[in-house]
């Protein structure tokens, strides 16, 4: 591809140096941003997502799947008026994976914006 | 502004370019469906960036390579892939009009349980619709069914 530079290391006048690798295998592979109509705000490497109910998104899909169901998940929910609301996850697979958003109380329940992330291995 | 041949490049790559390049698709259309009778209809919401990518063309894989990739992951044993090749060195397909794009992604994201009998039986599993179409408020969200004024 044009533009492309191949490198192993990167290095800086005085900090010192950093593998490539560090680059390549530390980006977040996916992430998204949606409000809690579940309109996607923006997003990278998501072709869908599927509303499953109150707190509940269902299914977050990518389109470049990942190698394995390894993969980790990261994610923050929150709402303009308080600060209640955490992720969970379920069922991972390399296409998809499913997200919740509990309050404090363990309630299901829909955040103003969440956003969610994936580090790990490409297919 | 015109797709780079990208046949053989890894499809993360494309779709880098298209973040960079391509304005975010925002489209109206909802997909619901019931795939259990104990649980609300669910409603599938297309992505804007990957709604972009379809309708551009030349970035996507052929749907028929997800169907190839789940197959591999429903194998007993599955550890990870051994085809993910077929994302990146299929050809990519051409641009998509925005209901051809819908239709992609019923087959790529919905079970096919749902979408390869969706208007057997008393009522439909599937309907697409406009998000105007569906209730404005989420009260009594996990209630939410297919109609069945839609039964054939």
């Amino acid at each position: 591809m044009a533009g492309t530079i191949a490198a192993d290391t990167l290095t800086h006048s005085t900090a010192g140096s950093i593998a490539t690798n560090y680059v390549v295998e530390g980006s977040a592979k996916a992430w998204l941003n949606h409000n809690n109509a579940h309109t996607l705000l923006d997003s990278f490497n998501i072709s869908s997502i599927t509303d499953g109910g109150t707190g509940i998104t269902n299914s977050v899909t990518f389109t470049n799947a990942m190698n394995n169901d390894d993969y980790a998940i990261s994610g923050f929910a929150g709402n303009t008026t308080n600060d209640d609301g955490f992720f969970c996850g379920t069922g991972i697979a390399t296409t998809n994976f499913s997200a919740r958003i509990r309050t404090h109380n363990g309630n299901l329940n829909d955040a103003n914006i969440s956003c969610l992330m994936a580090h790990g291995d490409l297919a | 502004m015109q797709t780079p041949d990208f046949k053989g490049t890894h499809l993360f790559d494309r779709l880098c370019w298209a973040k960079e390049n391509l304005e975010p698709v925002q489209s109206d259309y909802r997909v619901v469906y019931e795939d259990s009778i104990d649980e609300c209809a669910k409603i599938l919401v297309p992505d804007l960036n990957w709604m972009a990518c379809a309708m551009q063309g030349g970035i996507l894989p052929p749907v028929w390579v997800y169907w190839e990739l789940a197959k591999d992951e429903s194998q007993p044993g599955f550890t990870k892939h051994t085809r993910g090749h077929l994302l990146h060195e299929t050809e990519p397909v051409g641009p998509m009009t925005e209901e051809e794009a819908i239709e992609y992604l019923i087959q790529k994201d919905i079970p096919q349980s749902v979408w390869q009998n969706w208007d057997e039986g008393n009522r439909p599993k599937m309907v697409i619709c406009r998000k105007q179409q569906l209730p404005q408020t989420r009260e009594w969200r996990n209630a939410w069914r297919i109609s069945d004024e839609l039964a054939a």
